[in-house]
Parts: C-alpha cells; structure tokens; sequence
C-alpha cells in the first residue's frame, strides 16, 4: 500500500472585497461588489460576504447585482495590488513546499507531502498557512487537506470564511458519495445537466456506472469521473502549469453590427495574442475566433495551418475568412474574441524550418 | 414528367454529379439534382455555384419536363433498390412518385427555375485532348495545390496553353509541379487560367483512362471539359499565378540518379521514426551512396543507406519526406533523377528519361 499524499487547497476569501475592505475601513461591514459597472455590462469579479446574504455572486451580471441590492457599493477592481499580494501569498506558500500549482490570484494547490514540519501533519501545516497570510497581509484563506487536490478543492469550501477542513483518506469515498454531481471539479453546468439527464445527481450514482458506460457518453473525460467518484485524482501537483492556449477577448459596451468594425476588434485582440506568443518565445498553429451575437448565442470558428505561426500579420490573414464564416454581420455581436492553441516552444537544435519557393 | 429507367443506368450518372452537392448549402435548391428532359433523354445537373456537372442519360420519356429532386435522398433510393429494378418517375409540380416493385417513394421537388445553371460560355476559345492525357495532366500535378491558403490563387491548379504545348502547374509554396505535353494550337500568346481545387478534384475523379476525346472551352471566366455523355463546368480563379520559371533550379551541380522504387521504400521506412508533425528527413550524398536519417521528438532514430549514382561535392540536406515521396509516387521511370545545389536551395527531381514532369522541391533545415 503506498503513502497517500498531501494535498492543501487555498483559497482566499471574497479575496478582491476582502482587500478593498482591508485598505479602505469605510467599506468594512458593507456590501462590497468588486466588477465592472452595473451601467455598462460588467460582471461581478468578486463581493464581499455582507453582499453574497443577497444571492450576489461573481460572474452575476452587475446591473442585476444592483437590482438585488441597491445600497451595495461597487469598486473597479485594482489588479496591481491583487498581483501584488498574490505574490506576496505565494512567498508564504514558498516557505513551505515548492510544489505549488496557482489556479488563480486568489487560489492554489500545494503539495507538502514531502514537508517534514510538525511531524509532517498536513493539517498543522494548513494552520501555519493561514497564520502566516494574515500576518502579512491582513487577509483571511480557507484551507482544504486532503490526499488529492479533488477532495482538497471540496474541503476548503466546506468552512469558508476563514476555515480549515480536512478529509482523511477514510472519509474520501463518503465524500465522494454525497457530493451534487455539480460540485465535482470538472463539471460544469453542461456536464451537470447532460448527468442529471442520466439521473446522476450525486457521487454515488455516478459510482454505478462503469467505466465503459460512461466513456461511451463522456469520452476522455469518463476515466476523471470514474476515479472521482470514488474519491480517487492521481492528477499531480503541477507547479510548472503547461498554458494550453492564449486568448483575447472584449464585450462591447455597445453591439457592433458592421463587420469593417468587428474585423478592426478582432485584429486588436490578435495583436494582444500575438505580442504574448512573442513575449513567452512561443508559436502555435491553430487560430479560433468566438464571437458572442445580441442573444448570447456564442460560436467559434478556427483554422489549423500546417506551421506553427507567431507573426501578426499571418494570424490577420486568417480573420476575415473566419468571421465570414459566421452570421456576423447579419447578426449583431457583443463579444468577439481570438484564441491561439496548439502551442509549441520553437526548438533551437531541432528547428525543421521549411524553406520557402514562393 | 414520366419516365421508367433500369437502376443501372441511372445511378452512373447520379453518381457522377453527387460530388458538386455540398453538405451545407446556401441555398435550398443547391441540395437537389436538376432533371430536364430535351430531345434524346434526360439530363442531371448538380451545382454548388463554383462548380457545374451534368450528365445525360439517353431514353425516351414517356411525358417530357423538367423539375428538381433532392439529390442524395435520390441517389439512396436508387442505390438500395435491388439490382436491375426498374424506377418509375411519375413527377408532378410539388411531388414526385418514383414507383420500383413494390417500393414507392413521393419526394419533394423544387421548381427547375429556382435552380442556377450556367449558359453557355462567352467568346470560349475551344480544344480536345484525349481523356488520358487530360487526366495524366492532373495526376501528376494536383497533388502539389495549396489547401486553404491565403494567396487564393495557390488553391488550384494553373493551365497554361501556348501554341506549342498545355502545361498544369500546382504550387503549395513549398514545392512545385509541373507537367506539359506537346499540343499544336493557333494561339498566339500564353493564356494561363486556375481552375479551383474542388473543380480539380471533380476533374480527376470523372476522367477515365481511355483515347476518348475530351473538348475543353475556356471563357474569361469558366472552364469546360466535355466528354461523353458528361459535361463539367468549374469557375475559375480570379488571380495570378506566380511565376514558376523563376523558381525552377538553375545553376544546379549536382546531380544524384536513383532507383525509384528502392528510394521510394527507403524513404518511406526512414520516415517511420521523422518527426509526425514535420515529417523532416536528412539526406546525405556521397560518391556511390546515400544515408537517410531521421529522427523524432523521442529521441527513436532511423538510418538506412542506399546506392546511388552521384555527381558532385558530397551534400547534406533535409526535405519533408512527404513532398519526395508525392513526387514520386507520379513518376513511372524506373530511375529518378535529382538535381541540387546546395542545402538552402531546391531540388528538381525528374523520371529518368521523361521531360514531361517536373518536381522542384524546397529543402527543410532540419
């Protein structure tokens, strides 16, 4: 029988609000919703827990985060100082395990199987985590113990704010039975009503299901469930997190219904793409438009070329045809953005550059 | 419109004009096969706006017209039926019975007039080849067009027609094709004209290997190819196309001379371990030998050498296997010939003996 691991997940609480209640008193006690203006279309990044008695939550759209609360107080978000204090939240982390997996700002998986601290308990760990953010920050984390980042993820949320939960591996697989099918990582709210269709709405029906079974209906993804529900994730802990795609991408505060002016948008967002590519030294061969038309209908369209690609100009050549192959134009669009995956590290000694004839 | 046909014979035809049916159309008529009957039997038209084909089934209707009927639910019909069954088409404006033993279908028509076809072409300047050399023509080149490039004019294939010979010319960028035969014409002056790549590929696919004539009528802006009982009409494409002479090796010396097959087969082992996603492969000429190596992301390594007849300072140079062996797999000579200058620049590779076909290729630096 091998050793379980250690896993912790972080998670700051309410961490854009909890800053901006930290720096400015006025707003300690008060319905904080960090977002975009609820005049124009922004969402809710993140609110405070006077605002989420509400039934606000990020992602909400801010106009409705009004309607629900009139008297909330809504602050433009200040990034520099969140990258700032993540920063500073990870030197904590740092002096604990390198094996660190940041999912966000605000959020991340450690591995301290390895940290021989307080006899190796996790939990006492987890504790010392969370002393040494407040001292130097002044800010309040959950943490979540477990043996896989699956469970970990679960414990943290199960005594926010300023909470501290673990699930030992005796308690993984009950854990993993009652869990809503929606709160397994992974499952979004497509999967979750594509599983409610199969009547799975709790680990223990997906458990019933073999493994063949589900990955006639999910695919890859069925050996993640599978396992999952069980309370089994071999995933690592991966502190060197791989970027799969780098995109950009704009809501207008107005529909765009000529296409001249959304062909300009979408260059301006590959040009941010392609000064990333350039910044990390890297290519990739497969560009996708999204474009997000009046009634939320979204649709991307991509194109997979041959050779990888950095310059702008190639990734400008291929939008026109792209967006062509939308109702663009016909429809009016809120959002469009540009992805590009299919990313690769141009290889000096092993560069396979095909010369050009024409 | 009324008519009794045997399964056979229309499904040849049927056949024929599915490929101008595309999946996802613009307009509704574009899904369905114009039937049209005129003075010795019926004629099938199928169309996606870029490309035209027709084909004519010789009978005699009992009731003449004209009316259009989904094309692949037609074609499924006429396919399922068992073998020498007889269709009865009985079609009326909005129905048609199709009647075959005890099967009976009504399907759906569209009026012929919502359906565009093309008239005929404008001030078309006219010639015929035979089938045989209008297809080796295309053979021996198409493989080399542009798939979806931006420089549109790449994604087709080039006629060239002079006084003295046709030519096709197919370019992805990175290598060249080129095949000419020997064609007495009163031109006067060059004309070159691309015929898009899905109208190629139509091309290929209805031309047979026989002396039959094909008449070919090119207009500013279409192209025709008719051959019996079959008429194929593609757009062309509104470009130009580079200038292939300037890319043709010049001041090559170096010279390396193969047996085809054995080339072809060390090639196509040594490519097993290239790298997928490039398919580079390292050649290295010497006196008497050449070592082919390849190696993948894996660190796997493959190496194989083979005999070689070569003339020249000794020379390493890499290509994507892919381009080689395309190139060959068109050449019929039995030795292949391969002239090069140096690792930067390309390759023209030639059946030994036969100057119709040229392959110039563009190394890889591997």
């Amino acid at each position: 029988m091998h050793t379980h691991r250690k896993i912790i997940h972080i998670d700051m609480d309410a961490f854009y609000a909890a800053v901006e209640q930290r720096d400015f008193p006025e707003y300690r006690g008060r319905p904080i919703i960090v977002g975009g203006s609820p005049d124009k279309r922004g969402v809710v990044a993140t609110c405070s827990y006077e605002a989420r008695k509400f039934g606000i939550h990020s992602a909400m759209p801010s106009s409705r985060a009004r309607r629900l609360c009139p008297q909330a107080i809504f602050v433009r978000p200040r990034f520099e100082v969140y990258r700032q204090l993540s920063a500073q939240i990870r030197a904590v982390f740092q002096r604990y395990t390198d094996l660190i997996e940041p999912l966000s700002l605000d959020e991340a998986y450690l591995d301290v199987t390895k940290n021989t601290d307080f006899q190796g308990s996790a939990t006492r760990i987890a504790q010392a985590i969370k002393a040494d953010i407040f001292r130097d920050t002044r800010l309040t984390a959950s943490a979540g113990v477990s043996y896989n980042k699956f469970l970990a993820k679960i414990a943290s949320d199960m005594d926010k704010p300023d909470g501290l939960y673990v699930i030992t591996p005796d308690e993984g697989a009950a854990f993993a039975d009652a869990l809503a099918i929606g709160k397994f990582h992974g499952i979004g709210k497509v999967t979750e009503a594509k599983m409610h269709d199969l009547d799975i709405i709790t680990g223990r029906d997906l458990k019933t299901w073999s493994l063949e079974d589900l990955q006639d209906v999910f695919g890859k993804a069925a050996h993640y469930y599978y396992h999952a529900a069980r309370g089994i994730d071999d995933r690592p802990v991966e502190s060197q997190r791989v970027r799969q795609s780098i995109g950009s991408e704009t809501t207008f505060d107005q529909d765009l219904s000529d296409s001249g002016d959304m062909l300009l948008q979408l260059r301006q967002r590959s040009s941010e793409v392609a000064h990333e590519l350039v910044a990390r030294g890297i290519s990739g061969r497969t560009l996708t438009i999204k474009v997000k038309f009046d009634n939320f209908e979204q649709v991307t369209r991509s194109r997979t070329l041959e050779q990888s690609f950095t310059a702008l100009s190639e990734m400008n050549a291929l939008l026109p045809e792209l967006l062509a192959k939308t109702d663009a134009g016909q429809r009016k669009v809120r959002l469009l953005g540009v992805t590009v995956s299919g990313l690769c590290v141009p290889d000096k000694e092993d560069s396979h550059v095909q010369l050009k004839l024409i | 419109m009324k008519f009794s046909v045997q399964r056979e014979s229309l499904l040849k035809p049927l056949q024929q004009v599915i490929g101008a049916v595309e999946r996802r159309q613009t307009l509704p008529a574009l899904a369905n096969i114009l039937l049209r009957s005129d003075d010795s039997g019926i004629s099938l038209t199928a169309t996606d706006l870029e490309v035209e084909l027709q084909a004519h089934l010789d009978m005699e209707l009992s009731e003449t017209g004209e009316t259009t009927l989904p094309a692949r639910k037609l074609l499924d019909i006429c396919r399922t039926l068992p073998e020498s069954a007889v269709l009865d088409f009985d079609i009326k404006a909005d129905r048609s019975a199709i009647k075959s033993g005890r099967s009976r279908f009504s399907l759906a028509t569209l009026p012929a007039s919502d359906f565009p076809t093309l008239d005929e072409l404008d001030n078309s300047q006219q010639l015929t080849l035979s089938q045989n050399e209008l297809k080796s023509l295309i053979e021996r080149t198409a493989f080399a067009m542009a798939q979806q490039d931006v420089r549109y004019y790449l994604n087709g294939l080039m006629l060239e027609l002079t006084a003295k010979n046709i030519k096709a010319v197919a370019t992805d960028g990175h290598r060249l094709a080129m095949c000419e035969i020997p064609f007495k014409s009163d031109l006067d002056a060059t004309r070159q004209v691309i015929i898009p790549r899905k109208g190629v590929m139509e091309l290929q696919r209805l031309l047979e290997n026989n002396d039959d004539l094909a008449t070919i009528d090119i207009s500013n802006s279409h192209i025709r190819v008719t051959v019996a009982g079959l008429r194929f009409t593609s757009k062309l494409i509104d470009g130009r196309f580079p200038d292939y002479n300037k890319v043709l090796p010049k001041s090559t010396d170096k010279e390396m001379s193969v047996d085809k097959e054995l080339f072809k087969q060390a090639l196509t082992r040594t490519s097993i371990l290239s790298n997928e996603k490039y398919r580079g492969i390292r050649l290295s000429h010497e006196k008497g030998s050449l070592k082919l190596q390849a190696h993948n992301p894996e660190h796997e390594e493959a190496e194989e050498i083979i005999e070689i007849d070569y003339k020249g300072e000794p020379l390493e140079i890499g290509f994507n296997v892919t381009y080689l062996l395309d190139a060959l797999s068109t050449i019929s000579s039995k030795l292949v010939d391969v002239k090069l200058k140096d690792a930067n620049s390309s390759a023209l590779v030639m059946g030994n003996g036969d100057e119709t076909a040229r392959y110039v290729v563009m190394p890889m630096r591997l």
